[in-house]
């Protein structure tokens, strides 16, 4: 019984994995550093970046250089639509990309072409290796994120987002650029190996087995208290109904 | 029948048959409040029962080994035994989760049924003489019953259990003078020392357990040597006890609610998910998990942990680190308070009689009040013991829901009690203006017996 | 309904209850025999000690006799004879103790002295703290190497990275673990007296926190501020780790590190104080 979900879970997994790595590898070519790619990326970004990161993307007072952040950087903050940002005070927060695909690819493009910087990773080659993933996430990734991947509180109002339902490319992106208040995990520091193993692990979380029943979030003793706390006043409504008689007064 | 033959033959031997008809006529008060108790007693029996079964698969060591069992994203993990043997139980040995789920929520429930207890216990003045004993006893199982969830919490080796006893640590750490001693002879050495599970251990599954057996043991016979106390009412008296026989009617109630409290915890250990540790992971000294938190009933300290600001004592080279304060001192004060409590109250209200009618709480505001802000007083740190948790979930900062709740916790208890205060003054009244039952018959013209009303706005007894 | 038909009613319930429970338990032995399924066996254990849990509670409020029974109470203190006949009898043990008040005087002392030679073996359980609260195994010299053992170099990091490293040979050792961050690529001063500490930008702090020993595993690049996860204590990685938030009182010890003519990171010497928690000696 067991086996048999570990089975079609696992089918499941190799499925959405080799979907989406078609999809990595369909995009692949039109991210390249075609003139006109970029071409129409300048022109995406005077519009809808410049204002806060300068012309020629050199940044200014509202908004940081974009000078050698890279391909990675650019497709992590448009395709989570972190960016484009209104606040530039607040901490950007994920949400649905205010740009279509291939003006995402024009942009990143654009980018890139500004200077060296990490591009988009591979997080097929080399394959990451799902166990190698769970202990580096908990030593690097956890502390912020928790073991879980449910997201965290950071001081000064910052929070370490969720990490459900990010793809495998936006997290391989995020441990290599760093976004926000988040480390930079360069290739000497992880290799290419090891981030898509973390990769592998943070995938895994988004639908970990929960032999247990009902996950309660995976949140911990917080929810299991206040369930525990639901379980007695269940009793005592059974309590009552042992005891029906009111007490005279 | 075959029992009459079983009962006399003991009775031949131990002359038990007087004693044990006075148990069987035993009179039991028929109000619900009075089985909160009696759920802490079966979750108990459900701890132990469950306990039991874990004990013959779980290891207590921290040899290293390496994983080889069917969670897969573990394969070929270095972990200590005790964690091993926990993911054992969870997915190799059957019905081993199952048993583990329902311990877990027993002990979870069990302390949550102890306080739900002592609350009804307060609150309703069953403390006064002659029962200050049994008060005592009751607090005491209050702690012993914290401590074992503690001590079982520490057992997995997971990476949350590792993170409790490494506050644990400091917390004994910062005690003036004996700290240093005292934490290396509990940890056998500097955290994490390799003693500290398997110590934890036998204390977990034998001394405590014991412990509470025993209290709970004394508490039982107290109660039936002093009798139940009840709430006053028609032919209700200081001087008896009205209710159901102990056989057969509440036997077979008391039957009831420890299969149904049994089958409440039966349900959450199927179907609700407790403290999966193959998500957080093996313990490792050098990682951690944001949202790390302890099981509710340490939350408190938790909070008190959190809250308390960056305060500490220095003097003359010696000093006395922060977590002494918040860890130490703050549940100390608490549990001496409570132990006391009975002995303060009959000093402050110079009433030393004895009391079996219970008090209503709306007629004791002032008790009632205090019983109020104490709660809130607690709830709060409880809450403060998740603030990166809240934070999280509600986008706001933590440093200013630290500060929130720094400031609540010391206006919100003399708050509630003020507002506690005058709802009890308010309930009174308005129990004033009803005509109340008074337990007199008169005998009507028709030859039928009706009860004579007090009128309304009459004085109160 | 008249009272016979409630009666048969609840008798009803009561074996409709029993029955539902019997065959619940035979499910979960099955459940079991079939290699088991933790939702599956919750369940129908619940329904098998719920359906007796019913049955009783139904049998009690329905079927037994419902009362309300009186009992009286019996006074709780003896009465004077009692009590007085109770210490006369004591005044026999009493009086010949207390006339022999010596020997009662070295029984207290043969029990003290027991007593204490019995807390010696307590000793046993731990080793004599000594020096081990105020020392780590760094030394000079010591080689700066992350969880895998492996060497750190000035290249390992980028400006803004982070890494968990113990000093070579002591891999996962709670008292070594350090943080080191690099917060610049040029070398940083945290504070006076820490010229040479932090060279190429590496900066390494103890990562047991100084309020209740947690790991310090957060690190915000963009504010290079550090945060424990348990009590949320922060600290400004630029000034020494200084504390800005939260119930700790004092700053992380900082590790002196240097650069080797292979640009291996390597640590000048032990960190200058007691790392972690606070203790009552730690000044001394």
């Amino acid at each position: 019984m067991r086996r048999a979900v570990v089975v079609l879970v696992g089918l499941g997994l190799l499925a959405t994995a080799t979907a989406l790595g078609l999809a990595g590898a369909a995009a692949t070519p039109s991210r390249g550093n075609d003139d006109a790619g970029v071409q129409q990326g300048r022109e995406l970004f005077v519009t809808g970046c410049a204002q806060c990161h300068g012309a020629d993307g050199g940044g200014t007072d509202q908004g940081p250089s974009l000078v050698g952040v890279g391909a990675a950087s650019a497709d992590f903050q448009l395709t989570t639509g972190r960016m484009p940002d209104t606040d530039p005070d607040r901490q950007p927060v994920s949400k649905p990309p205010a740009y279509e695909p291939d003006e995402i690819d024009a942009l990143v493009a654009y980018v890139a072409s500004l200077g060296d910087g990490p591009p988009i990773p591979d997080v097929d080659d080399p394959p990451g290796r799902l166990t190698e993933g769970g202990e580096l996430y908990l030593l690097n990734c956890a502390a912020c994120h928790s073991a879980a991947g449910n997201g965290g509180a950071l001081s000064s109002g910052r929070t370490a987002p969720d990490l459900h339902g990010a793809t495998r490319v936006q997290t391989a992106e995020a441990i290599r650029t760093g976004p926000g208040p988040m480390p930079i995990f360069g290739p000497d520091t992880l290799s290419d190996r090891q981030v898509n193993s973390i990769v592998e692990y943070v995938r895994y979380l988004d639908d970990p087995e929960d032999p247990g029943g009902l996950s309660l979030g995976r949140v911990g003793p917080i929810t299991e208290g206040l369930v525990a706390l639901l379980g007695l006043v269940a009793l005592a409504f059974a309590c009552r109904w042992i005891e029906p008689k009111e007490h005279a007064e | 029948m075959i029992i009459q033959r079983v009962a006399r033959w003991i009775d031949n031997r131990l002359g038990a048959s007087r004693a044990a008809r006075t148990t069987l006529n035993k009179v039991f008060p028929d109000h619900w409040s009075f089985m909160l108790g009696e759920v802490a007693l079966y979750c108990f029996v459900i701890l132990v029962l469950t306990g039991v079964y874990l004990t013959f698969f779980f290891t207590p060591g921290t040899k290293e080994v390496v994983y080889h069992g069917s969670y897969a994203p573990l394969d070929g993990v270095k972990m200590s035994q005790a964690y091993e043997s926990v993911l054992r139980i969870s997915f190799d040995v059957r019905a081993g989760l199952v048993m583990r789920q329902i311990h877990h929520w027993a002990a979870l429930m069990f302390v949550a049924a102890v306080i739900a207890h002592l609350m009804r216990i307060f609150f309703t003045g069953a403390f006064r003489r002659p029962r200050e004993i049994n008060w005592m006893i009751g607090v005491t199982l209050l702690i012993l019953a914290i401590a074992n969830g503690f001590t079982g919490y520490s057992l997995p080796d997971d990476q949350l259990s590792g993170t409790g006893l490494r506050i644990a640590y400091s917390v004994v750490l910062s005690v003036p003078v004996a700290g240093v001693w005292t934490a290396f002879l509990i940890f056998g050495g500097e955290f994490p020392g390799n003693e500290v599970l398997t110590r934890f251990f036998v204390i977990h599954i034998l001394i405590i357990p014991v412990a509470i057996a025993v209290l709970l043991g004394a508490h039982l016979a107290i109660l039936v040597r002093q009798k139940h106390t009840q709430f006053p009412g028609r032919g209700r008296a200081n001087t008896n006890v009205v209710g159901a026989r102990l056989w057969p009617t509440f036997m077979a109630k008391t039957l009831g609610l420890f299969f149904l409290t049994f089958a409440v915890l039966a349900a959450l250990g199927g179907l609700a998910q407790i403290n999966p540790v193959w998500i957080w992971g093996p313990f490792e000294p050098a990682a951690v998990s944001a949202g790390s938190q302890p099981d509710w009933y340490v939350g408190w300290l938790e909070g008190s942990l959190r809250l308390f600001p960056a305060w500490e004592t220095r003097l003359f080279g010696f000093e006395i680190p922060n977590p002494f304060y918040s860890g130490v001192v703050i549940p100390g004060i608490t549990f001496m308070l409570l132990y006391a409590w009975a002995f303060l109250e009959a000093r402050v209200t110079k009433d030393y009689e004895e009391h079996h009618l219970l008090d209503r709480p709306r007629d004791r505001p002032v008790r009632t009040s205090i019983g109020v802000a104490a709660l809130t007083f607690y709830v709060i740190l409880f809450a403060a013991g998740g603030n990166d948790v809240l934070a999280a979930r509600f986008d706001i900062s933590v440093n200013l829901i630290t500060w929130v709740f720094r400031i609540f916790l010391l206006v919100l208890p003399p708050l509630t009690a003020l507002l506690t205060y005058r709802l009890c003054r308010e309930l009174q009244a308005r129990d004033h203006e009803k005509p109340r039952p008074t337990a007199v018959l008169e005998r009507t013209q028709s030859g039928g017996y009706v009860e004579v009303e007090e009128p309304a706005g009459a004085p109160r007894a | 309904m008249s009272a016979p038909d409630r009666e048969r009613r609840a008798v009803n319930q009561v074996a409709v209850a029993f029955g539902v429970s019997a065959l619940a338990s035979l499910g979960l032995a099955a459940v079991y025999w079939q290699g088991g399924q933790n939702q599956v066996e919750g369940v129908l254990l619940a329904i098998a000690l719920g359906g007796l849990g019913y049955g009783f509670v139904v049998v009690a409020r329905r079927l037994l006799p419902q009362g309300p029974y009186t009992e009286e109470r019996d006074v709780l203190p003896s009465s004077e004879g009692q009590v007085a006949a109770f210490e006369t009898d004591l005044e026999r043990g009493e009086g010949w103790l207390a006339r022999r008040g010596f020997l009662l005087k070295m029984l207290g002392v043969a029990a003290g002295a027991l007593g204490v030679a019995a807390l010696f073996p307590l000793r046993s359980l731990g080793p004599n703290p000594g020096n081990s609260l105020r020392r780590t195994k760094w030394r000079r010299g010591s080689l700066v190497v992350d969880e895998q053992g492996e060497p750190v170099r000035v290249r390992t990091l980028e400006v803004g990275g982070v890494l968990t490293v113990f000093p070579e040979g002591h891999l996962e050792r709670e008292d070594s673990q350090t943080l080191l961050i690099r917060i610049s690529d040029e070398n940083v001063v945290t504070r006076k007296g820490r010229e040479d500490w932090a060279p190429e930008g590496y900066v390494a702090y103890s990562k047991v926190c100084t309020h209740a020993g947690c790991p310090v595993g957060l690190y915000q690049q963009d504010v290079k501020r550090l945060l424990c996860p348990c009590h949320q204590s922060s600290f400004d990685a630029v000034e020494g780790a200084r504390p800005m938030f939260g119930p700790a009182t004092r700053s992380l010890p900082q590790l002196p590190l240097m650069v080797d003519d292979n640009g291996l990171l390597r640590a000048q010497d032990d960190y200058d104080e007691p790392i972690g928690p606070g203790f009552w000696d730690r000044g001394r």
